[in-house]
């Protein structure tokens, strides 16, 4: 039986491109023909000095704000969380790259910002067992199952965390105060997110919570300005789509906006909708992902309404409070549909 | 067009080179459905080997009568008719296991892979060769849904067979006795045997050190 | 055979495998039925004794709301009303949530509840019918039903212990669950009271 299938294995070989950085060859490397539009600008074509790992590096210096806020108010239990799905996302693209016999990946910071992305948004009193076991999930089988950095079609970091959302749904919604809160001092009280508060008990939460992170919620969502900084600064580096935010946090402010005009009392207000929850963490770290969002200009602004349009109908009419990892997750699985349908013309080109 | 192995691994195939679920992917539904746990697994399991043997002894006693034009037709009542009676067994017998199983039990009547073996083989093959290839995929069936009803039991509800094994310190992973548990395993568990019987493993590896 | 037209074979075939089938179905439906249906009454008899207090026997009257039954307990040889029970059906998170349901005779309390059929979350709104993650009570979710008042109504609480008769405690993370739980007693209590009078009570 070994020698009938030797043949089917060898029409690989001869298509296998040029790759300089990836000597080990992949099955799916056929898939880029020439006649692939995988370049979408016209020539002349220049080199960038931007690199995996120079972007990576970037988004991780983007996160600090969050990062920092997250352990001034939750302090040591963010610092465990955090370390523990660091390092577990680390040791697990370590071995996964033995497995696979390819070169060590670590450098390139991508399993680092899934660590650290995954460790924000977990609830603060999450068990550091389960951080380290969905940031295994995220990197194992979120990244490496589909093929590595490049080839995952969803966010792995998303990917860990609705794992645990499934596995562990009572301590995935079971949320602490942070120690600076009002409330922090009767012990091991459990807190209702902003978000938890409106959808079962019709409570808004005050505007200054939100923007300051001085509220329940995951480690690094609560605080809205300390994401806008990143973000900006990720803006401003061009290192994420700024249309991708921008049309997300829109889509959300409308759709939200249109329900809070036909009934106030039963829906919250659009400004409400855009600072609570994980939304700003999710619209400028999780779907600008250049991986798995649409690469054209106008796919970027069909990913992000999407994105919000699906995300306020989970928030409004589903069983959970909150929807940002969903909405993603969702138009995670349209991107290559929209990369392909939003391709610009060739110049010349009539459609039929 | 009648097989030309030997009775031995007539039988033997089933089980892990020509595995209904391994390699065939037949026979999903119920796979997915019912295998959140071990006993739930085995009942799937005994059932459709029990309609898969009886309806190829009836097939392939019958086959050179039934008309090639209605052939379907003939295999599904056929089939349909064991599958009731497996249903009404168990209610009758066993009813816990009955009403945790549900609509799958009756559900059988449309597995493909009971279906297939009836065309592909036992419409094919004589008696005793088809019980042979029956018996076979049916342990096949019955040690995959078992397999996956173990590991999805043990990481969602911390026991097997119904007895609990791992103590207070585990929490049970809820998604494990889901359905994306299901899809999870079995995908995890097909790719492992894809690597073991991948033929370029062994050069590979040769090569690389 | 062989001088036999094709379709005449056909429908040869297929009348003979059919009515091989039937035969085979008939005989052992005859076989199986009385088990299947002793099941069937004993998993009602042990429905209605889970929600109502002891009792003798038990009658059933057919209403527009569905079955009623009727416990009836003999003390000192006269036949007392222990209480009703009923078939609640409702919508749950998922799908469909079918209750026994078991009421004192002056319809002002529940004796007990007893969820049949249900598809809720696995680990999460199973809990309404049992918690394996507390070793203590796994019941105690259904058990707390046991002698709640229905006036004004039963009202599920979150995060806190009960403080008034006609409360009971959520399921932390499943409180669609339980909410639907209520909501279903609720309503559908409100029918039965409109065919069914309360018995005893202050004035009997």
């Amino acid at each position: 039986m070994t020698e009938e299938n030797i043949p089917q294995a060898q029409p690989e070989q001869p298509e296998t491109p040029k790759k300089p950085v990836k000597p080990k060859k992949d099955p799916r490397a056929k898939l880029y023909k020439p006649e692939t539009p995988l370049i979408l600008a016209s020539s002349p074509h220049f080199h960038t000095k931007d690199t995996v790992p120079r972007i990576m590096w970037n988004v991780v210096a983007a996160l600090v704000p969050a990062t920092v806020l997250a352990l001034v108010y939750f302090q040591w239990a963010a610092v465990g969380i955090i370390l523990t799905s660091v390092s577990s996302a680390l040791i697990a693209e370590m071995l996964v790259n033995r497995v696979r016999g390819e070169s060590f990946t670590i450098p390139d910071g991508s399993a680092l910002i899934t660590g650290l992305l995954l460790a924000l948004t977990l609830p603060p009193s999450f068990s550091l067992g389960g951080t380290a076991l969905g940031s295994v999930f995220a990197i194992v089988v979120g990244k490496h199952f589909f093929g590595g950095l490049g080839y995952n079609i969803f966010n792995p970091a998303l990917l860990g965390r609705a794992f645990l959302q499934a596995s562990f749904p009572v301590p995935m919604t079971t949320w602490t105060w942070p120690l600076t809160a009002r409330y922090a001092d009767v012990d091991g009280i459990t807190a209702a997110t902003p978000l938890g508060l409106f959808k079962f008990e019709g409570v808004t939460s005050e505007l200054s919570g939100l923007l300051t992170g001085n509220i329940s919620g995951s480690l690094g969502e609560t605080s809205a300005i300390a994401i806008l900084i990143g973000g900006i600064y990720l803006l401003i580096r061009k290192y994420a789509d700024w249309r991708i935010p921008l049309s997300f946090l829109l889509s959300t402010f409308l759709v939200s906006g249109v329900f809070w005009l036909i009934s106030p009392e039963s829906y919250p207000s659009p400004v409400f909708q855009l600072f609570s929850g994980g939304l700003m963490l999710g619209a400028f770290f999780m779907a600008t992902d250049m991986v798995t969002s649409p690469v054209t200009a106008r796919g970027a602004w069909i990913f992000g309404a999407g994105a919000g349009f699906i995300l306020v109908i989970i928030r409004l009419f589903g069983g959970l409070p909150e929807g940002v990892m969903y909405s993603i997750l969702l138009m995670n699985a349209f991107t290559p549909l929209i990369n392909r349908y939003t391709r610009p013309k060739f110049f010349g080109e009539i459609r039929a | 067009m009648s097989s030309t192995l030997s009775l031995k691994t007539e039988f033997i195939k089933g089980i892990w080179k020509e595995n209904p679920v391994m390699a065939s992917l037949l026979g999903l539904c119920p796979t997915l459905a019912v295998t959140n746990a071990a006993n739930n697994g085995l009942a799937m399991g005994l059932a459709t080997t029990f309609v898969l043997l009886s309806s190829s002894l009836m097939i392939s006693a019958l086959r050179n009568f039934i008309p090639h034009q209605v052939r379907i037709a003939g295999y599904i009542v056929i089939i349909a008719t064991f599958v009731t009676v497996a249903d009404r067994f168990l209610a009758a017998y066993f009813p816990v296991i009955s009403a945790s199983l549900g609509p799958y039990i009756p559900l059988i009547v449309v597995n493909c892979l009971i279906l297939g073996r009836q065309e592909a083989f036992s419409s094919r093959n004589g008696i005793g060769r088809s019980l042979l290839d029956s018996l076979g995929m049916g342990i096949g069936f019955i040690i995959v849904l078992v397999v996956l009803g173990i590991i999805r039991e043990i990481l969602g509800s911390g026991s097997i067979f119904g007895i609990a094994i791992l103590g207070d310190w585990f929490t049970p992973w809820m998604v494990m006795i889901l359905p994306p548990g299901a899809f999870l395993t079995l995908g995890i568990l097909i790719a492992l045997a894809n690597w073991y019987n991948d033929p370029s493993r062994s050069k590979e590896r040769g090569t690389v050190s | 055979m062989s001088k036999m037209s094709l379709s005449t074979r056909m429908i040869l075939v297929l009348t003979l495998i059919t009515v091989l089938s039937g035969g085979i179905l008939a005989g052992w439906d005859t076989i199986t039925k009385p088990k299947i249906a002793f099941h069937r009454q004993e998993a009602l008899k042990a429905a209605i004794g889970d929600v109502l207090p002891a009792h003798d026997t038990y009658t059933r009257e057919e209403t527009e709301f569905g079955t009623i039954y009727i416990a009836i307990a003999t003390r000192d040889s006269s036949e007392h009303l222990v209480g009703i029970a009923f078939m609640a059906v409702g919508s749950g998170f998922q799908g469909e949530l079918r209750i026994m349901v078991g009421l004192s005779p002056d319809m002002t309390q529940l004796t007990g509840i007893k969820v049949l059929e249900q598809i809720e979350t696995p680990g999460l709104g199973t809990k309404i019918v049992v918690d394996p993650s507390n070793k203590q009570d796994p019941y105690w979710f259904p058990a707390q039903f046991r002698g709640v008042h229905l006036s004004p109504e039963i009202v599920v609480i979150k995060n806190a212990k009960p403080t008034r008769n006609n409360e009971v405690q959520g399921i932390t993370g499943a409180t669609i669950s339980s909410k639907a739980v209520t909501n279903i007693l609720n309503d559908q209590i409100a029918h039965i009271k409109t065919v069914w009078p309360s018995k005893g009570g202050p004035e009997s």
